[in-house]
């Protein structure tokens, strides 16, 4: 009897010492939105895979708007899944994630290169992924708010690019007089109780000096947002905006403008490509895209955007993870991106790229407005203060509340957030 | 039930015996113990992580995972004007979905309790909004009801009538969401009460009508009276589904929060704010209203025997 015990023991050390060799493969999952492009991130994701045979990664898609995404995120590592290895965070959320202790940070996995790799990054992005000097995330791309419109029809009616909010209206107003089309829009905005909507709010806000939190404390000025309520209502009222600027969202925006149905839009970069080179587009060549107008007496300004690449605290792979994450944050990366996908790099290098260049001309002039773009605020509580401004600029745009109304609301809301 | 006669008693019984025969009060604890331990893990285990947590300041991006505040939460509440707009929202939809899909309902089944040829496909078309997930049946009507690519609109408009926004109006927006929720559940009122109309005796009918009752005076004389404990059984479990409605609402947003119920509250409270405590406050007021309106109920079942 012993010595086939002993034989069974010798077998079953071998199957357990084989075990590791046939399970060298490493199986990554990173998840990512249905907008940010999966289809280009899954085949630079090919590239990655033959330079390194024992990866496989998968990507999961998920997450429709940034809302949707991040409740998707909440509920999987609130239960400490270990399912998904990597994922893309929208620039406002690192703090949060910071705080909840989903992210991993990633200082230790950069080693010594941790100071040359952040330094590539543009200072906004870079300050946006650190939290208590820990680096929570790495800049996948960034992002900012545009005016795109229509440079065919501005040109029949020898309009300029406008400048102000103000101007803009007018210029719509003749246009859409003059061509008489119900289906042609002058401004699309995203009116929608989505992440977008916070930006609409705030771009007026902002243009005329207005803040939202300063050292973690409430610094609301209610004059300059009531300036900015009545100037979107205003451009329903007018009839620039359609009446059911409630109902649309970033994509909407994105998609009404290709289909040739809108004048004027405010958009962030993804667009681009889709206007320009999107199978069903009927406006490629006709697009041109400038910096946002301002408000009277006010500077032009933007809202920054972008998404960053995290590992999640609970993978079980979290080197080879972090590998990953360094991979899809890298300049070659960024360039691919940047040609195939019209997002913005986060490193200013990128944008000197004569192949970029070629693909989108205009981020020549796009560095100086990502740089000088506003950060919504920073802070875990970020949520709720982002709900009491879309939440309430939704229904001033739906009619239900008057700016008066909204506002009392949203210091009620803010204030209570920040208990 | 007595004991089990002497002459059954062996007068030495092994373990084994013991196990392959029991007596029966062993018999009754061996039979009970998987179902006691099933609902411990899933009932009293969670109800009473949730009382805790809401008497606890559980704000997970606050950093707090635990510290006692008593009733902190409930007072909160108490003056957190979108808590009692939700409840407003939730208790609407109610009072109005509640009798809404109880009379399509009942009309449904007894259309399928006549007799027809076709009753087969008839009665499964009956079950089909029922078995059609809630979230689905939030997204068909958010489309019928959407202001430029709806239906409704559509349809108004060909009949002459101006088309609505109707997601920019709260009171709308109810309308679209009490349709959609009447749709959805009557069918499951019709299962119910369908298997309640095949109860009653056809020959009471024949007798009625050898006295020479009117169809009216058989439906409210027989059908209702005789009907009334099925309705008690689908009223309970449609008021409780209502007073937890979440699905068909979330997919079907008004201006803002305007049209927010108590389960979209509660889960914006702990999924996007990650603040349990207050959410599990919330969560134990719901609690409390569906122990109260079950209690009502069945007082009222025990008061009519």
């Amino acid at each position: 009897m012993r010595m086939p015990a002993f034989g069974l023991a010798v077998l079953l050390l071998a199957l357990a010492t084989a075990r590791p060799v046939s399970a060298q493969q490493v199986e990554l999952r990173a998840f990512m939105g249905g907008q940010h492009r999966p289809d280009v991130v899954r085949s630079l994701l090919k590239d990655y895979m033959a330079a390194n045979p024992g990866v496989k990664v998968t990507v999961e898609v998920g997450g429709a708007t940034s809302e949707l995404h991040q409740r998707y995120l909440s509920t999987v590592l609130t239960a400490r899944d270990e399912s998904i290895d990597a994922f893309l965070i929208d620039i406002i959320r690192p703090a949060q994630f910071a705080a909840a202790g989903w992210a991993e940070p990633l200082d230790a996995y950069l080693g010594d290169e941790r100071d040359a790799i952040r330094a590539r990054y543009l200072e906004g992005y870079r300050t946006a992924n650190t939290v208590n000097g820990k680096t929570i995330a790495l800049p996948g791309f960034a992002d900012a708010m545009f005016l795109y419109y229509r440079k065919d029809l501005l040109e029949k009616y020898g309009e300029p690019v406008p400048t102000t909010w103000p101007e803009l209206a007018r210029i719509a107003r003749k246009i859409l007089d003059a061509e008489r089309d119900p289906n042609l829009q002058g401004l699309s905005f995203q009116g929608k109780a989505v992440e977008g909507a916070v930006c609409t709010f705030l771009l007026p806000y902002w243009s005329l000096g207005g803040e939202i939190v300063r050292d973690g404390k409430m610094s609301f000025d209610r004059t300059k947002a009531e300036a900015s309520l009545n100037m979107w209502r205003a451009m329903v009222d007018q009839g620039i905006a359609k009446r059911n600027i409630a109902e649309v969202g970033t994509d909407d925006t994105r998609k009404e403008f290709q289909a040739g149905r809108v004048l004027f839009a405010i958009n962030w970069g993804y667009a681009w490509n889709h206007f320009q080179t999107g199978a069903d587009t009927r406006v490629a060549g006709k697009v041109g895209v400038v910096r946002l107008p301002a408000m009277p007496g006010g500077k032009s300004v933007t809202c920054s955007g972008g998404w960053s690449w995290a590992v999640s605290a609970f993978s079980r792979n979290k080197a080879e993870a972090a590998k990953l994450v360094r991979y899809l944050t890298s300049p070659a990366v960024a360039e691919q991106l940047a040609i195939r996908a019209s997002q913005h790099p986060a490193m200013a290098e990128v944008y000197a790229d004569p192949d970029v260049l070629k693909a989108v001309p205009w981020f020549a002039d796009a560095l100086p407005v990502i740089e000088t773009a506003y950060a919504r605020p920073v802070t875990p509580m970020y949520r709720p203060i982002s709900d009491a401004l879309r939440i309430n600029f939704n229904t001033v745009m739906a009619g239900v509340r008057t700016p008066r109304e909204a506002l009392d609301e949203i210091e009620h809301r803010i204030k209570r957030a920040l208990r | 039930m007595n004991a089990a006669p002497r002459y059954m008693e062996a007068p030495r019984r092994s373990w084994l015996d013991r196990v392959s025969d029991p007596s029966e009060k062993v018999l009754a604890w061996m039979l009970l113990t998987p179902a006691i331990v099933f609902m411990t893990a899933i009932v009293a285990y969670p109800v009473a992580t949730l009382i805790w947590n809401s008497f606890h300041d559980v704000r997970l991006l606050a950093g707090q995972s635990g510290r006692f505040v008593g009733l902190e939460n409930f007072a909160l509440l108490m003056q957190d004007a979108q808590f009692w707009r939700a409840v407003r929202n939730t208790m609407i939809i109610v009072l109005v979905t509640v009798p809404g899909s109880l009379i399509a309902g009942l009309a449904l089944a007894m259309l399928a309790n006549m007799p027809f040829k076709s009753r087969g496909p008839i009665r499964l078309a009956l079950l089909l909004p029922w078995a059609m997930p809630l979230a689905f049946v939030g997204l068909i009507f958010a489309w019928f009801f959407h202001s430029e690519y709806g239906i409704v609109n559509d349809l108004l408009v060909r009949m002459g009538f101006e088309p609505r926004i109707w997601f920019n109006s709260p009171t709308l927006t109810m309308m679209a969401i009490c349709i959609a929720t009447i749709w959805k559940t009557s069918s499951f009122m019709a299962l119910i009460l369908l298997a309640g109309l095949q109860t009653i005796p056809a020959s009471l009918y024949e007798a009625a009508e050898v006295d020479g009752a009117s169809k009216w005076t058989q439906f409210t004389q027989i059908t209702l009276p005789l009907l009334v404990p099925s309705m008690l059984v689908a009223l309970i479990f449609r008021t409780l589904t209502a007073i937890q409605s979440f699905d068909i609402p979330y997919s079907m947003p008004g201006p803002g929060e305007e049209t927010q119920t108590l389960a979209m509250y509660i889960h914006m409270n702990a999924v996007d704010y990650l603040d349990l405590g207050y959410s599990s406050a919330l969560a134990v007021c719901m609690f409390i209203l569906s122990i109260a309106t079950t209690w009502i109920y069945l007082r009222y079942v025990r008061g009519d025997k």
